[in-house]
Formats: structure tokens, sequence, C-alpha cells
């Protein structure tokens, strides 16, 4: 049944938009029907595999022999992964058909826009590393065609090779850790080793860890080398630059990257990770520092930001970090429940967004203003999404964001290093109510647009509007379904993953109201500054007026990588290419200089007649005779030979 | 049991006669030719154990063997000797994959289509009768017979430069067959091996000193190691590949540089284990300069012809590599990945040819754009660059994973190289699209319109093979691994 569906999905050509959303809309009820199934009955559901490639034992590396296979894997990781991927493609290739309707190209669209989908639902069901790491590169693609969507446009097709270029670094480092695994456990294990079956994901808590010489110094690494793929996919430190820059997409492709695919996948690879082959401790305080740094790092990005898609981009980025942090700290199903409210409020913003610039066609925040006026239902939207950001009750980023900071306190007894990190998460909340609630004041507040010549908004077609309504809807309640026992088990069932349903004891209260004053106090400095079509502006003497150049040119990141990428390696492949030219190649051309002349010289004895010619070939060839058969077994003889 | 091999070889001597005398109907010749070559290589493979459909388990050997005595003097027999295996019958494949595709590309050749047409059969003859031959002799005639066609090929049919190319294709390969030459003499003759059949060599080997072996190694290695081509024997080859016409090109990469993979290791590496032994730090130290190398190189080049040249040296490093890990994870990743460069630096090769009689330059610096105005042609590109900087569900990637793999596991963190290298490849390839293809319109004519039917069907038969060994890649690797190799399962 799921190979089917997988297969369907990867198998079309669609013509029409509407091929498309029917498709997805299948994938999606096939997508929430199985995770019931798993939620109501865990294991309910067959999984099936067949082998891609085999080698059969032999003696020398692999004694079991070696096979790579191709399997799904349901399970409560996948199957929660699974929901967030086919409602929010399902609700983003929805609205497309109306925010698209007037480009060209859009055949293509719908076709890259379901492979990036179908890759995606493969990477969700993989069942082990090698078939993840495929559908992983396969994601990756897609995001380069779809980043590149408007290849006419030369920022756009310069973003999508740097996307590609950049989570190709976090690719390498991901094959790097998978050969580390490997190499641990390529022959241990159940059933003569991981090789043998396929490098499959088996159950039990942490299963290869306690093998005999787990916790060595390459099982961290490997660690590390996973989190480096991660942090390309998922846009953390240092490999951020390209996901500000992946905006030159279609808003519909930016809502699918953030919320539900592209950057989800690598969240889900370190989750997938901490459950099936485990992080020794260095690692996990790594990941907890990538994590916390990163959420904080970005928020400051956002801060200062005037397009309103970057915004949101750059708190994609922090809210990841958020993610990193509580699967670091030991919570991978803490983490993927943020992931799975953050998909629907992060999609929520982005469609918001999309109504807005699909309206007055810009994404300059300083250019629009006053548009609840005219747009009710998408500032509405916009609010409630950026409500659930900040992290304010009930909506549903509150409870996954209290549940990671709760569950990250809980281990800083034992845990003291993550202390900073900790913080950095907590200082972030306030940074992130300021700079969404700044967003939405500047392009919904006031009396009318701060450009005159925007042409007057409008809401969109019911296609995007449907979509708005039912992504509003989960933003409010998706935070609560954890108080299901369904979903419950889905967060908590299988064997050995740590998760922490929300509980109410003095320190959570503490917690909570501590983050949640954190948010307002950031909505009310919002307020303060751009409410009611307010602009602040920063003097041009003031002392943070430095600050503010360093956020706005993102810490100088873009500037130094593409001055390695463009100026250093370019450089020196040119140099090099001097070197091919003109040394290896002029040392053959001397050669041939230096036989040119040896054949003048020879030219005397050239007569044109036949037979000195074949008297020359006649000596040659004994002349090689000779040597072969005299000369050799003489030296064959001084050499000790037979 | 038919004598497949001897009747393929007469189909395509036939063909290529034929397709000589034919003028201007010389292409429906050669296509049918290529066809029945086709046909017959499916039988071929049909008849060998690891094909699906084959269910008895063989014990893996040659088959389709035959041996007829040739030259029989006092201490000299040579035999006509043919036979495959799964490695050879994997390059026969790609033989008959890229005749066909090249025929069908160069539909429209109005330059004296007969003689084009013949040398095209021709050197597909050459190339089918080194993957078969085995005895050393044969081996060594149609290891020449190649390079006549082709540097007729360079030289007739080429660019403004195309004497000079063609001169030193010809000599630079044609040293280094005579050194191999010498060496595969002197490996019969004090080995002591009663006739120069392959299995004979083969056995007598064994009575070789290790330091003879090591010699011996280093003089064959050389000879393949030039038509491989590694640095630094490796400056002929983008300058034939500018020159010679992109027929010439297809064949040149796709299958000229197998012949030195695939002798290096019939004829070297099988034959002297122990020359191997000593040679293999000398090897990695050559693979991972000409891995490095040709990357770094094809990132610095204006040309897409010679940026496709060096990305092939690049690839050729990376097989190398495996072939001197002496794994058997190795040989089979190095045949897998001597196959997807086959198929798509043929892919690649005819892409820029389109590019140059579309927009009369392949400079990409003075291209831009082109998509709109060439959707068809850019796809053929965008294929082969994804394919060749290793995208999974494309003929590259199992081949190149398993190549990683086997890096890894022979020589440890070394694979960072070749892994640190995968990022610039990926460098080079996206930045030509970005150039050429994306962007705003550059260099393109008013009146240019999209690939002629004949060269879109030559590459899309490529980009449709790509895809469907990506996602099969086991139709490959069953048939490669019932190969009689040393220490591989069934030996």
């Amino acid at each position: 049944m799921i190979v089917g569906f997988a297969g369907t999905r990867l198998g079309r050509l669609e013509w029409g938009g509407w091929v498309a959303v029917a498709f997805s809309a299948a994938a999606m009820v096939l997508g929430v029907l199985i995770a019931v199934g798993e939620a109501m009955s865990p294991g309910t559901y067959t999984n099936v595999q067949f082998t891609w490639l085999h080698l059969a034992p032999a003696p020398g590396a692999f004694p079991n022999g070696f096979s790579l296979v191709m399997g799904t894997l349901v399970d409560p990781l996948s199957s929660l992964m699974l929901v967030v991927v086919t409602v929010v493609g399902f609700l983003v290739m929805l609205y497309s058909i109306g925010y698209m309707h007037h480009d060209h190209g859009l055949p293509r669209y719908y076709a890259e826009l379901s492979l990036f989908l179908a890759s995606m639902t493969g990477l969700v069901l993989a069942n082990n590393l090698l078939e993840f790491f495929l559908f992983w590169e396969l994601v990756g693609v897609c995001s380069y065609f779809l980043i590149g969507f408007y290849y006419e446009k030369p920022s756009a097709a310069s973003a999508a090779k740097e996307a590609f270029l950049v989570t190709r670094v976090g690719d390498v480092l991901f094959l790097l850790g998978i050969f580390l695994y490997f190499s641990v456990y390529a022959t241990a294990g159940p059933n003569g080793g991981w090789a043998a079956n396929g490098f499959v994901f088996v159950h039990g808590a942490s299963p290869f860890l306690p093998l005999p010489g787990a916790n060595t110094p390459t099982l961290t690494i490997a660690g590390l080398l996973i989190l480096g793929g991660a942090a390309g996919k998922s846009a953390q430190f240092p490999l951020h630059v390209w996901l500000p820059d992946a905006m030159e997409g279609p808003t519909t492709v930016s809502a699918l990257i953030h919320a539900a695919t592209m950057v989800a996948a690598g969240v889900y690879l370190l989750a997938v990770a901490s459950v099936f082959l485990g992080f020794t401790p260095t690692d996990q305080l790594a990941i907890v520092a990538v994590g916390g740094f990163t959420a904080f790092f970005a928020a400051t990005m956002a801060v200062v930001h005037p397009d309103i898609k970057r915004v949101i981009a750059y708190s994609t980025i922090s809210q990841l970090g958020y993610m990193v942090l509580a699967i670091g700290a030991g919570f991978a199903m803490v983490g993927l429940y943020h992931l799975f409210t953050h998909a629907f409020f992060k999609a929520l913003l982005f469609l918001a967004a999309g109504s807005v610039i699909h309206a007055v066609g810009t994404q300059d925040l300083f250019k629009m203003g006053g548009l609840k006026k005219h747009m009710r239902l998408t500032a509405a939207a916009f609010a409630i999404g950026g409500l659930a950001l900040a992290g304010i009750p009930p909506f549903a980023g509150f409870w996954s964001k209290d549940d990671i900071l709760g569950s990250v306190y809980s281990v800083l007894g034992t845990h003291p290093d993550y202390w900073p990190f900790f913080l950095l998460a907590f200082a972030a909340v306030f940074l992130t109510a300021y700079y969404i609630f700044r967003a939405w004041f500047l392009a919904f507040s006031g009396d009318g647009p701060r450009d005159p010549s925007l042409p007057t908004p409008h809401e969109g077609p019911w296609v995007m509007q449907v979509p708005l309504v039912v992504l509003s809807a989960m933003a409010v309640v998706a935070g609560l379904f954890v108080f299901f026992p369904g979903f419950q088990n889905l967060l908590l069932g299988g064997a050995g993953l740590p998760g922490i349903p929300p509980t109410f004891t003095t320190t959570d209260l503490a917690l909570s109201a501590v983050s949640v004053g954190l948010g307002a106090g950031g909505i009310g400095l919002a307020w303060s500054l751009w409410g009611n079509g307010r602009v602040f502006v920063l003097s041009e003497t003031s002392a943070i007026q430095p600050v503010r150049r360093l956020l706005l040119n993102r810490y100088y990141f873009k500037v130094g990588y593409d001055w390695i990428g463009l100026r250093a390696v370019y450089t020196i492949s040119r140099a090099a290419d001097f070197f091919d030219r003109f040394v290896i190649d002029g040392a053959v051309r001397g050669l041939e200089r230096i036989f040119a002349a040896g054949s003048n010289r020879l030219r005397s004895i050239q007569t044109g007649l036949v037979s000195d010619y074949a008297a020359y070939v006649v000596g040659g060839l004994l002349a090689l005779f000779v040597m072969l058969l005299i000369v050799g077994p003489y030296l064959l003889a001084r050499l000790g030979g037979s | 049991m038919l004598p497949l091999i001897s009747i393929v070889l007469a189909t395509l001597l036939l063909g290529t006669v034929g397709t000589f005398l034919a003028g201007s109907r010389a292409r429906w010749v050669a296509l049918g030719t290529s066809a029945v070559f086709l046909a017959e290589v499916a039988l071929l493979l049909a008849s060998y154990p690891g094909w699906p459909g084959y269910s008895s388990s063989l014990v893996p050997g040659f088959s389709d063997t035959e041996t007829y005595s040739w030259i029989s003097v006092a201490w000299l027999h040579v035999d006509y000797a043919v036979g495959v295996d799964g490695i050879s019958l994997i390059f026969i494949l790609l033989t008959a994959i890229l005749q066909v595709a090249t025929v069908v590309y160069s539909w429209g050749e109005t330059h004296r289509p007969a003689g084009y047409f013949g040398l095209v059969l021709l050197t597909c003859l050459g190339c089918f009768g080194v993957f078969v031959a085995l005895d050393v002799l044969l081996f060594f005639l149609f290891w020449e017979a190649v390079l006549v066609p082709m540097f007729f090929l360079i030289g007739y049919w080429g660019g403004p430069n195309r004497r000079y190319a063609a001169l030193k294709f010809f000599i630079y390969t044609h040293v280094a067959s005579i050194v191999m030459l010498v060496g595969l003499l002197a490996l019969v003759f004090y080995s002591g091996a009663t006739s120069l059949d392959f299995s004979a060599v083969y056995a007598a080997a064994g009575n070789l000193a290790p330091v003879v072996q090591t010699f011996l190694f280093l003089a064959l290695f050389f000879g393949f190691a030039v038509k491989f081509p590694v640095v630094p024997f490796h400056t002929w080859l983008p300058d034939a590949h500018v020159e010679a016409p992109t027929g010439g090109s297809v064949l040149l990469a796709g299958l000229l540089l197998k012949l030195g993979g695939y002798g290096l290791i019939r004829w070297a590496v099988e034959v002297l284990p122990h020359g191997f032994h000593s040679a293999q730090p000398l090897l990695f130290l050559i693979a991972f300069i000409t891995i490095v190398w040709g990357s770094v190189l094809s990132l610095a080049q204006r040309d897409l012809k010679r940026l496709v040249a060096y990305s092939s040296i690049n690839h050729m490093g990376i097989v190398l590599l495996a072939i001197a890990l002496d794994s058997s994870l190795g040989l089979l990743a190095a045949v897998l990945l001597m196959f997807a460069h086959g198929i798509v630096s043929g892919l690649l090769f005819m892409a820029s040819g389109s590019v140059h009689h579309q927009y009369g330059t392949r400079d990409i610096s003075s291209l831009g754009g082109i998509t709109p105005s060439a959707p068809a042609l850019s796809t053929m590109i965008m294929a082969g660059s994804l394919a060749s900087l290793g995208l999974p569900a494309l003929i590259s990637f199992p081949a190149e994973f398993t190549a990683f793999l086997a890096t890894w596991n022979g020589l440890g963190y070394w694979v960072l190289i070749p892994l640190v290298v995968l990022v610039v490849t990926a460098g080079f390839y996206l930045w030509m699209m970005q150039r050429m293809l994306f962007g705003e319109k550059k260099g393109v004519p008013l009146d240019v319109h999209d690939v002629p039917w004949y060269e879109g069907a030559g590459m899309g038969l490529l980009v449709a093979l790509t895809v469907l060994f990506g996602i099969l890649p086991s139709l490959l690797v069953n048939v490669i691994v019932n190969s009689p190799i040393r220490g591989w399962p069934g030996t």
C-alpha cells in the first residue's frame, strides 16, 4: 500500500495544476490515514523492502556480503512527518493554483513541486540510511530547480546555485558520516552486520551505541558529520547563508521548503540519527551548541530586515535552531513536536505573505502599510501565525516551544554545559516576538501604503483563502493535539523515544510565564516602535548603527563565502590551468621540438627506397627481440627471477 | 552454440565496408549495422549469468569463447582467441549503445558522410575487438586499430586546429602503445608462457619474480595510463576533444578512455598481482592528483567542451583510484563508473556539439539564458551535468557511491580528497549552467531554434539510459560480479 502510494507519486507527470492537486490530496488522505492508524495502534503497517543491489558473501572487506535495499518504515517518527509533509504539501499545491496562475512554465512548476513532495515522502518513509541519503539528494536538487524557477532572473539562478552548493557541503559531510558509521557497524550487529542487511534502521533504544567499541572518537566524529549534513539542509550556523537567498523562488516554494520539506529534512535526519544510531555526549553538546546559537543568531538578523519574506526566512532558521537544540539535549520527539506545529504556522506565515505580495507586488515592508483594511483575512492569518511563532498561549507555537525550553531546562542539572545555549534560546523568544510583529505592524497597520504607487490591494481567490483558513485553524489548535492520547502515542510511542508530555509543575509554569512575558514584551516593543503606521528611524549617529549594518550585511558571511568561492578557488583554478597549459603541455611540446630537431638530422638516411625502410623495420624488430631475449634474461638473472 | 562474437565482428566489418561504399546512403547502412550490433549484444548479454531471467547459477568464467590457431611457428603460438566475461560485456554494451547514439546524433552529417560513418563504425569495431580479445597479439592489433579511424575523424572532420590535435593524439597514444607492447611481449617471454593466450599468460605470470612483475606492471600501466588519461599524461585529451567532431568526441570519451581502464584491469592488475601491489602507492598518488587536477581545471575552463574533457579526467581519476584499491567492491565501482561515465560524457559532448551548431560558439561566458530559446537542449545539458555531479537516481550515483565506500574501506580518511572534490565538481557544473542556461539572454541569435530531431533523439536515448541504470543499477552489477576475477565470489 505504502509503496504503491509512493510509486504513484514518483511516477507521474502532470499537465495541469489540478491533477497535481488531486494527487497531493490523495497523498494527504493516505498520509493522514497512515498516521492515525499508527497513532491508534502502533505497528499496524507492514513494512516492505526489496533489494536494490546485492553482493554475495566473499572473503575480504565484507565477509557477510553487502546489500543496498529500498524499503519503507512506518513508525511514530515517520508518520508524524508524513502528516506534516502531505498536509502542508496539499495546501501549498492548492494555494499555488491561485498564486501562480499568471506565471508561465506551470507544467514544469507542478511537476517539480510534485517531485519535491514525492522525494520528501520517500525520505520520510525510508527504512535505511542509504535510501535516506538518496532521497535527501533528490530533495536538494528539487529545491535547486524550484528556487531557480524564475531562471531568467540572474539573482534566482545564483540563489539556486548557492543553495545547492552549500547543502552539497553538508551532503559530503553526511556521506562521510555514513561511511564512518558503516565502518563501525558493517560487520558487527545482528544477522551479519549492517552491510549485509542494507543499513536498515532497527528499532530498540539506540541499538548501535552499546556495541563493543562504541562511544569511541570515531562515533563522535560520525555524529558531528551527521550534524554537518543536517546543518547544511536545515540552514544551521555556519551553513545558514543559502536559506534567505532561497527567497528568490516563488513564495509557495518558500512555504514548502520552510515548513515541510527541505529544511525539515535536516531536523528529521538528526531525530532519526538520535533514535536509530545514537549520539555520544560530545555530539550532543555540539548539537545543542549549534541549535541554541543559531536560534539566537538568526533572530538577530531578522530584526532589521526590510523584506517580508526574508524576515520569515530568518525566523525559520531560528526556529530550526530550537528543534536542533531539543534533539541535541536528547528530546528528539519534542523537537519533532515543534517541527509539527512550526510547519503549520510557518506555512501560514508564508502563504499570508504570499497573499500580500500577490496583492501589492512588492516584498519591501517599508513600502506597504495599512493593508488590514483591504485584506482582513490575510491580516488575521498573519497575526495568528505571528502569535503562534511568538509563543503566546494557546497558539500552537507556545506548547511546543515551551516543551523544548522545559525539556532542556530539565537536563541542565546534569549538563551544565548547556546553560549558555539555553539562555541564548530563551533570549531569542523576545527577538522572535519583536521581529514578527514589526513585520505585521509595518505591513498591515496604519492608514495606507507608504509607497503611493502600489496597486489597491485585494484578497486572492478562494483557492488561496482556503489554505489560509485551514492553516490558521491548525496554527491555533495543533499544539493542543498533544493532549490527545493518540497523538501522545506518536510522540511517546516506540521503545525508548524520549519525549515529555506537557506537565504543569511549578517549574514549568514559571518557565512558561517568563517566556510568555518575553514574548509579550517583544510584541509591546514592536508596537511602540512600529504600531499604527509609525516608522522608527534609527539616527545616523546612533551608537548601535554599526550593529545594524553588521546585521543587515548578515555578519558578512555571504561576502566571505563568495570570496572563498569566487575569488580564492577560481584564482587557484586559473593558475592551475596556466600551469597545465604552459608547464605540463609545454614539456610535451618541448619534447616534440627536440624530436623534430632530431628527425631533421635523421632525414639524411630517409632515402625513399622501400627496401631501406624494410631494413629499418626489420632491424628495429631485431633490436627489440635482442633486448627482450638477451638483455632481459640477463637482468632477470641479476634480479633473482625465474 | 553460435560463434556469437565472430558473428558480431563480421557484422561490424561488413557494416563498415558497406558504409564506406554506400555513398550518400551511408547513414542508413550505419544505422542498420548498429541496430544489428545492438541486437547481437543483447543476445550475448541474455546468455550470460546474472542478466535477469537467467536462472542457472553458472560458475562464472569467460563465455562464448572461440579459439582458433592463427600463427604457429616453433615457439610462437598466436591464437584467434575471443570470449567475454561480465566486465567485458558491460563495455560491449556501452560500445553498442554509444554507436547507435552517435549514428543517430550525426544523422545530419553532410560532409563526406560515407567516410564519417564508416570511421565511426570502424572505431567501434576496434573497441569491440579490444574488449573480446583473449590473446596478446589480437588485443594489440585491435588496440592499434582504434587509433587510425580516430586519427582520421579528428584530422579530417575536426575544428580549425585539427591537424595538430590529431597528430598529438596519434603520437602520444602510439608511444604509449609501443611501451605497452614491449611490456606485453616481455611478459610472455619471461614468464615462459606456452602461447599468447590470456589463460596461458595468466597462468604463467605467477612464475615471475616480484621485482620483474613490478617492472612489467609499470610498463603496462604507462601504456594504459596515457589512454586513461592520468595527470601528467593528459594534455592530448583536451586538445583532441576541442578539435574532434562531436561524434569523435563521444567515442573518444565514451569508449577510448575505457580501453585504458579495461586494459589495466584485464591485462595488468589481474595478470600481475605482485607488480600491482608494489605499484599501489604510486597509483594512489597519481589517482588523487588526477582527481583534484581534473576538477580544479574544469572550473577554469571557458570552452564547454574543454570543461567536459577535464571533468572526464577527474572521473577517470576516480576510476583509477577504485581500481588501485584492490578490492572487489572497488573493481565493481570502477567498471560501473566507466560505464556511467561513457554514457554521461557522451551525452555532454553531444550537448556541447549542439551548442556549437546552434550558437556558433562554445564559449561559456559569451552565452547566457539559452533556456527559453532551446528548452530541449538545455534540459539535456542539465541532465548530463546533474548526472555527472552524482545525483541519485541517475547512473553515476551508484557508481560513485560504491567507489567512495570502497575508498573509505581501503584507505580511510583519504576518501576526503575525492569527497571534497565532489563539491568543486558540483560547483563548476552549476556555475556553467547558471552562466550559460539561465540569467539574461546573451549571444543568442534571433533566428535560433532548438536542436534538430536527430540530435535530440541521440541525446534522449542516453538520458533515458542514465535514468534507467540509475534506478536499476543491479542490472549491470549482477553481470559484472559474475566475472572470473581473483577473489570474487565463485572463483
